[in-house]
Formats: structure tokens, sequence, C-alpha cells
């Protein structure tokens, strides 16, 4: 992968990078702010191999040399990438990297810092990886990945040069996946949850991804037909089928996307339905929903997400947003 | 790449680079153990970032043959799995070859493994060696020097270039210096090095490094030659190299902190005083910084007390063998003063006070090759 190809994804965000690597001007702190699936480990690791290759050609590296190829198998010493380690990036990991940043790099002077997922630091972590962004020493870069930029410190924030990554637009993703054999209801859905290729390849072969919009589908039917049993079915039914809890979450915003449409059709705009072979049932459930209400049950289901990523109890947690579903 | 080698050769190889190779490490190469063979012989090779060591199989050595090499080559292999099976093979000899996509071999007697190896290019780079920034100091005055100072590096991170004994190099003096900001340990050598005007400033050694090192390095009289490069230093006796990155940032000036005058000079036996401290800082409390208090009496003797309200008191009078100067009252932190007073290597020494709220020099009876220095307690 060059320069080349991360532009198409992402061509304002290259431009300023290999400006600055021309000019030699590189910032010692970026804050990779985007959606799932915008490049922004690409480019992180991009800027890396740019920043360590002893035979780039310009700006781009040469991609041949054991800097780049061991950056690419994530072995060079002197590239540390901070993940989080279950659901936070710990204190722990953090003073592992302070350590890091006292001392001299192992090959060269130069080091490179990825941190990904960084709004999951605790705010302890967040709070040391402050100092050693206050206080470069040796020419260091560190890339500071989120998705939820507004989750950071403002004071990491300041400290750092922010480049946005613009989210990739979802035809594209639903032509390249119906060039692949994957129907085209199932397409739109997936593009609607990620902007990643990959993973969304990944969401349509799994079985449960399947019965999922089902289950939207029946829970939603339910509603409106027979609003006392919904709580005694889901029961019975749903949550054997949800046992991780990103399953769950995706489960909420196929939901959330099912809400959407509604509002849609209530706006007259059915060009831009994602359960496109659901228009029916849509149209019949639009006109027992007002718009107010539907913004309200919407806003249920956001706070339920908030709340999974809470720890809540997924049956709790289901139930009552279901209570609240059925309130209209 | 394919060779035989002495099994037990292998063995005392691979366990002495394993000292470096850590399980906790996030990057995945390092979990493996390097070996490079050509027909010279063998090199083996962990690290754990931090400290890396590489020891070196002669293929011949006193008349023995340890290795017999076929082809020569490189591979990784998982270090864990690997000493273990060293470890447990049941013939004399080993043969190991790497065939296809680094899958390696390893027949001894009737047992054959077959292990996964890594791309031996993904291993980092160790620095190059320049011969001519060599010195070198004999083993046990290495390790002397160590532990003559490593002792007061600090132990929190909020410094992290404290963490590190400073070493520098001018006029053919190496000079070592660690600080925690509340003591000083600092240990001066001549060195004979070939190249007289070779100097050097702001060498931060991780203490760390250093108490490895001298785990490694043997208590004899044989040579072990320095080499320093920019992010490393080197550590190379015999069959055996050991690299210690640096660490960044500038160690604090310390020769400005060393005091030049004196206005009470005592000396005393090193021991005396240490055992005296030892029973006194039995009442003193950690959580109140361990505080012992020094009195001169008179021109023979000193009186070292501690005092915990809630446990008791102690007193204890020690004999001396000159006072010069002002009489003396000080309190200080007994866990710093036994640990100067453990790295003094003389049965005398010589203790300079410039007040109760100034730092106070230990030194050798005779001679200035060790400065120990601690600052006071202040007590109410």
């Amino acid at each position: 992968m060059g320069w080349e190809e991360l532009r198409k994804k992402q061509p304002r965000v290259v431009k300023t990078l290999t400006n600055s690597l021309k000019k030699n001007r590189l910032a010692h702190a970026y804050v990779f702010e985007g959606g799932n699936g915008t490049g922004k480990m690409e480019t992180a690791l991009m800027l890396a191999r740019a920043f360590l290759c002893r035979e780039k050609n310009g700006v781009s590296p040469c991609g041949e040399c054991s800097d780049c190829k061991r950056i690419d198998s994530g072995n060079h010493p002197d590239v540390h990438i901070v993940s989080p380690e279950g659901q936070s990036i710990k204190i722990d990991q953090i003073r592992g990297l302070q350590k890091e940043f006292s001392y001299h790099g192992m090959e060269s002077e130069k080091k490179v810092y990825i941190v990904e997922h960084a709004d999951k630091m605790t705010v302890q972590a967040a709070n040391s990886l402050l100092k050693f962004l206050e206080e470069p020493t040796s020419p260091t870069i560190a890339c500071i990945l989120t998705e939820q930029v507004h989750r950071l410190l403002d004071t990491i924030l300041s400290r750092s040069q922010v480049l946005s990554f613009s989210p990739l637009p979802p035809d594209l993703l639903v032509e390249a996946l119906t060039e692949e054999g994957i129907s085209l209801p199932l397409a739109k859905i997936t593009a609607a949850l990620t902007n990643d290729k990959s993973k969304a390849h990944e969401i349509c072969r799994e079985e449960w991804f399947a019965q999922a919009r089902d289950k939207v589908i029946q829970l939603t039917e339910g509603l409106r037909n027979r609003p006392n049993h919904v709580l005694v079915t889901l029961q019975e039914n749903w949550l054997s089928l949800f046992k991780e809890k990103n399953q769950l979450d995706i489960f909420l915003s196929l939901l959330l996307i099912w809400y959407k449409d509604l509002l849609f059709i209530q706006l007259s705009e059915p060009d831009k339905l994602i359960f496109i072979d659901q228009e029916d049932r849509l149209k019949e459930q639009a006109l027992q929903n007002s718009q107010k209400r539907l913004s309200e049950k919407m806003l249920a289901i956001l706070t339920a997400k908030q709340r999974l990523g809470a720890n809540v109890n997924p049956q709790a947690l289901m139930e009552q947003l279901v209570l609240r579903l059925r309130e209209g | 790449m394919k060779f035989k080698i002495n099994r037990n050769q292998l063995i005392q190889g691979v366990q002495g680079v394993m000292k470096a190779i850590s399980s906790r490490t996030t990057i995945p190469i390092l979990t493996g153990v390097k070996m490079t063979v050509d027909s010279g012989g063998m090199t083996l090779t962990g690290s754990d970032s931090d400290i890396s060591i590489e020891r070196f199989i002669p293929a011949e050595e006193n008349g023995e043959i340890n290795l017999e090499v076929q082809t020569p080559g490189s591979i990784i292999l998982q270090a864990r799995y690997f000493s273990e099976i060293v470890k447990k093979l049941p013939d004399e000899t080993v043969e190991i070859e790497v065939g296809e996509r680094f899958e390696t071999q390893m027949r001894s007697g009737a047992s054959e493994f077959s292990l996964i190896g890594l791309d031996p290019e993904e291993y980092p780079r160790l620095p190059q060696v320049e011969e001519q920034n060599v010195f070198s100091i004999q083993g046990d005055l290495l390790k002397m020097m160590i532990r003559q100072t490593v002792f007061a590096v600090s132990t929190s991170e909020t410094r992290p270039i404290l963490t590190g004994v400073n070493w520098s190099l001018e006029d053919g003096q190496l000079t070592c210096v660690a600080t925690d900001s509340h003591r000083l340990a600092q240990r001066t050598v001549k060195i004979n090095s070939n190249a007289t005007e070779l100097s050097f400033r702001n060498v931060v050694i991780p203490g760390k490094s250093l108490n490895e090192l001298s785990k490694i390095v043997e208590d004899s009289e044989e040579l072990v030659q320095i080499v320093v490069t920019n992010n490393q230093i080197l550590f190379k006796t015999k069959n055996t190299l050991f690299f210690s990155r640096l660490l960044d940032g500038n160690f604090p000036d310390t020769s400005k902190l060393l005091p030049g005058d004196s206005k009470t000079t005592l000396v005393l036996g090193t021991k005396e005083l240490l055992q005296a401290i030892d029973r006194a800082s039995l009442l003193a409390r950690e959580g109140r910084n361990n505080v012992v208090k020094l009195v001169t009496l008179n021109e023979n003797e000193l009186e070292i007390s501690s005092n915990s309200p809630e446990i008791g008191k102690v007193f204890e009078h020690v004999a001396i063998t000159s006072m010069v100067g002002e009489e003396l009252k000080i309190s200080f932190n007994a866990k710093y003063m036994m640990e100067a007073l453990k790295a003094m290597d003389c049965s005398e020494i010589k203790i300079l006070f410039t007040g109760a709220m100034r730092p106070f020099l230990i030194e050798p009876q005779s001679g200035d090759s060790i400065k120990q220095l601690i600052l006071p307690v202040r007590t109410y």
C-alpha cells in the first residue's frame, strides 16, 4: 500500500501529511479521528513507514527494506502500538509507553507510537499520556486514533494536530459489495453499519446476522400487532441469539436503521431506504407512528446503546427498551 | 541452514541469552531466540528491547569441535519451547536443519522435533560495533562499580532519567553517578584505554540493565570491553555481548552538588557506624523517613539515637577516631545511610558536614574514588 491508494480514500489527510513530510515539518502528535474503516490505522502505519524507512523515495517509503517490512508485521522495535486490553486502555499500558519514551530508540533516534481506540483510555491513562505529549524529547511521532474524538480530553486535543478522516460514501461500498455477489438488501444494511469493506464481508458471512435482521422485523411487527406479547417472546427468542455484547450492539443499530427508514417514509424519501425489501411493512408501520414519537423511540434506542457500553445487564436493557418502544 | 552442535554448548548458550528474553513483550518477534551460523561458529541472540544478549559458540575451542556447519544461515525459534526442548534432548549432539519457509528440524538420538521458525530479517538490528571507541575495565572492578552506585538510582518514574546511572569519561577517568534527588552515589575509576582521547558525557544506563549485567559478568580480573554508541552501550566479555539501551534526556549536573569545604569532619570505623545505625533504625519508621539522629559528644565519641514516641527510643555511643570543627546535631534517613556505608569498601571513612541543614559527604579515609552524598532530614 502506498500514499496513492490512501489518497483515494482520504485525499485531504494524505495531502496534509505528505506536504509536512516533504517540508520536514511533521507534528510530534497527531489525532486521527474518523469512523470505523476510514483507514486511520493504515495511514498511521504508512506515516510510520515514511518516517522510519531509510531508503525512501521522496515521501514514499520503499516498502521493501527491513524497516518497512517489520512495521507491516508488527515487529519493528521502535514502533509501539497500544490497543485496548479488554474494555479499556489501562494505565499500565500507558506506563509501558512512558517507559519507552524515556529510552533512546532501539535502532535509530526516531520512534513512533500509535494508540488505537484512544477514547477507551481510562482517565488516569489519558492524563499520564498527556505528560509525554507535552514534552517530546527525541524525534518521535505519536498517532492517537479514535472514532469518538469528543471523548478525548481537551488537553490531549490541544497538544496535537487533529486530522479528520471523512467517512466513505456508503453508495460506493454497496456497489462494491453487490459486485461480489452479496444481495442488494443485505449490502445496503451492512453498508449502513460499517464503512469498512472487509468488516462488511465479515458481517455478511455471520449466520446470526441474517437472523438478527429477521428479529428486527419480528420485533417491530410484534410491537404493532401484539404489544403485550413482546416481552414474553423476548425471553424465548432473542436473548439466546445475542450472546456477545457486540452482537446486541449491532442488533440495536439495525433497529435504529429501521426507525430511520420509517422516518424516511414519512418524509416521502423512499429512495433513501435501507430495508428496501421491506417497503410495504415499513409503510404500514409508518402510518401508525407520528414523527415526534419516532424520534422518541430512536432516542430510546440510542440510550440503550449507551447503556450497553456501560455494562448494563442485556436482558434488563432489552426489556426496558421494549417497554419504552411500546409506550407509543 | 544445516549444522550439528554439541548439546551442552547449546544449552549453555541458550540459557545465557534467555536472561534477556521476556515473555511479556509487545513485539512478537522478541519472544524468539535468534541463531546465526557461519563457518566460525554460532551466534545466539535474545532481547527484550531494553537489553540484548548475544552469545557466541565457536566452532572449535581448545581442540574440541563444538559445531559442524554444513550450510550457514540464520533462524528465529520460539525461545520458551526451544530452551525446554534443548534441555531434554537425549543425545550428546543436536542436528538442526532449516527447510522451506523457516520450518526447522531438530534431531538428537532417536527423537526429532519440527518447529515453526520465524524470519530472521524481522529481528531488531543491534548496533554495529566500531572497534576504535573501545575501553576496558576488569570484570570484578566493573561489578564493584555497579554495586557502589546502582542502589542510589530513583525507583519512581516521575523523572525517568534518574532511574539510570550517568557514566562519563574524560581524561582517562570514568565517573559513574546515580541519584534519586535525596542522595547521590559517585564512583570514579582510572581506566586504561587504547584511545586516550576517548571521551563521552551523559551516557545514562538504566539501573535495571546494570543489575542484569552484574549477574552476567564474572568476578575475575578478565577485562570487559565497553563500547558506547548513540543509542546503546555494549559490554563485551569473552563470548558474550551485552547491549543495553540508554535513557533519553539530560542527566542533571551533579558536580556542583558536592560541597567543597566542611565545617565538621569526622573519621570513624565504617562497620561500627553501620551497625550502630542498623540497630537504631529498628525503632525508626519507614513512614517517617527512617529518621536517625547523630550528635557529636566530644573528640572521641558521638551518639546515634532514634525516637518513635509510640514505640520507644534508643541511644548508642560510637567511638570515633577524630573530629575536627564545630559540634553538630543532624538527622538523616537511616536507610540511605546504611546503603551508602555498605557501598564503601574501606574500614575507615571520613564524613564531611557543612551544617545540620546541608547535605553531607561520605568518603573513604584516604582517596576520593567513592563519594556518597546524603540530604539530611529536617526534624522539629
